[in-house]
């Protein structure tokens, strides 16, 4: 093994465990932490172990402060971006529930989703309360909110209007949440259940 | 002049509303808000105006931006109409909606995990750390200088308020109250202390709170309502120190007040 290879590796062990060890509150890291312990070519290191994380099927994500993620990002966006673990392929349902979700609080962060990606981005915490509360009890919406923005799925400014937060950058495939979603048929309430 | 000015107030009410609450920004009229903006000009004259004139200006320059980003965000591929989104959620089941999202869901991984070097560290710590008696009597505790809590009185002696104005304030909101009961005896405790912002509401049921407690008014509950109204007292009746005296925590909810603002405005 030549001595780059060698080098390579070594930093991409490393790469690996700040990448899966939870070190700050927030999972993942910033990408000047990257640059300072594996040097310059940080990117190439997170590439190289890309493709070993792809035999497990886990990808690294890069997740930029911008609502967008800009298509060519330069050093600065991507010193700023947050590089976080995420599976390559969604989870079954199965496997969802048992990583503590439950039905009704999945669904709720699905219609929350959709529905602020809808609205530009952006929409006032009560209107999202008033939709959520066709289906879901008003304290089970409240405590769901509350819970999103703990997570980082969702966060809110001073006028009450929430956002689509860095977690829901990471984990969500927002074009194909609509599309799912817009793909899926509905029933008029007057039509009976089927069999 | 008056009429002008108000208008450029509306135009600023206006774009700052739309900018805010994500409304579709093609709701204003740009072209026919700047000609009124260029009517106006030749006739400003105070520093005032001309400032209220620039700020317009900036408030629309903001909605034609917003204008580029709806155009840009409705040509992308994530332009659904929210209306559709609304009827789809309304109508699908629980349990589609879980079955959608678990499709587009990709958690992140993250361990947490303890390695062995660092139990070795923390066991080495335990070792080392002193029992927490010994460590007491190193640092005692200077006395008096535990934390509590400051009484009202604590803060008339300490000069932080004055008993003086503090009843004066307490008379001239125990007169508002019998003024405003007037009427009916007694008035809904919301309706008292309900104000045009949230901040005053609150300093409004903080000093309600001190004339109940002082005995200038009653806090009645309605048993099967749970509704608080507050009955102002003819004369100041001091909570008697023997018997049941009753604590009672109101929240004061910004959403609750919120809701009261939205309600008293659409009226």
């Amino acid at each position: 093994m030549s001595e780059e290879a060698v080098l390579y590796t070594r930093k991409m062990k490393r790469a690996a465990q700040l990448l899966f060890f939870q070190r700050h509150r927030k999972p993942g890291v910033k990408g000047w932490e990257l640059r300072r312990s594996l040097g310059k070519n940080y990117n190439k290191v997170v590439e190289l172990l890309n493709e070993e994380l792809d035999k497990l099927d886990l990808k690294v994500k890069t997740v930029f402060d911008e609502e967008d993620a800009p298509e060519k990002p330069s050093e600065e966006q991507l010193e700023r971006a947050r590089f976080v673990l995420t599976l390559k392929n969604p989870v079954t349902a199965s496997d969802a529930l048992l990583s503590g979700w439950r039905i009704d609080d999945v669904a709720a962060l699905a219609v929350t989703v959709a529905y602020i990606i809808s609205k530009q981005g952006k929409v006032p915490q009560r209107e999202l309360e008033r939709l959520l509360e066709v289906k879901f009890p008003s304290w089970m919406v409240e405590y769901n909110i509350e819970r999103f923005i703990r997570r980082g799925y969702l966060s809110r400014d001073e006028a009450g209007i929430l956002y689509l937060d860095w977690r829901a950058r990471a984990e969500v495939d927002q074009k194909l949440l609509l599309n799912l979603l817009m793909g899926e048929e509905t029933r008029s309430p007057m039509e009976p259940k089927p069999e | 002049m008056r009429k002008e000015r108000e208008r450029l107030l509306q135009i600023i009410h206006l774009c700052s509303t739309i900018d805010k609450r994500g409304v579709d920004p093609f709701e204003v009229d740009v072209k026919q808000k700047l000609e009124a903006l260029r009517k106006y000009l030749p006739d400003w004259e105070s520093f005032g105006d001309l400032c209220l004139d620039a700020e317009a200006l900036n408030k629309l320059s903001r909605v034609i931006e917003l204008q580029g980003s709806w155009l840009k965000f409705r040509s992308s591929l994530l332009y659904v109409d929210p209306f559709l989104i609304e009827f789809k959620v309304k109508n699908l089941e629980v349990k589609t909606l879980f079955e959608i999202f678990v499709k587009a869901w990709k958690p992140i991984v993250e361990i947490e995990q303890l390695s062995p070097q660092r139990v070795m560290e923390a066991v080495d710590y335990w070792n080392k750390l002193p029992p927490i008696r010994q460590r007491l009597r190193r640092m005692p505790f200077p006395p008096g200088l535990r934390p509590g809590s400051l009484t009202l009185g604590d803060m008339l002696r300490q000069g932080f308020l004055s008993e003086h104005e503090f009843t004066e304030v307490l008379q001239t909101f125990w007169q508002e109250l019998t003024q405003k009961a007037a009427c009916q005896e007694r008035i809904p405790y919301w309706s008292f202390i309900y104000a045009e912002s949230y901040e005053e509401t609150v300093a409004r049921a903080y000093l309600t709170s001190f004339l109940i407690t002082y005995g200038y008014a009653t806090l009645e509950v309605e048993p099967l309502s749970e509704e608080k109204y507050l009955r102002p007292n003819k004369e100041i009746k001091p909570l008697p120190m023997t018997g049941r005296v009753v604590s009672v925590p109101i929240s004061i909810e910004y959403r609750s007040w919120r809701e009261a603002w939205e309600a008293k405005h659409l009226e």
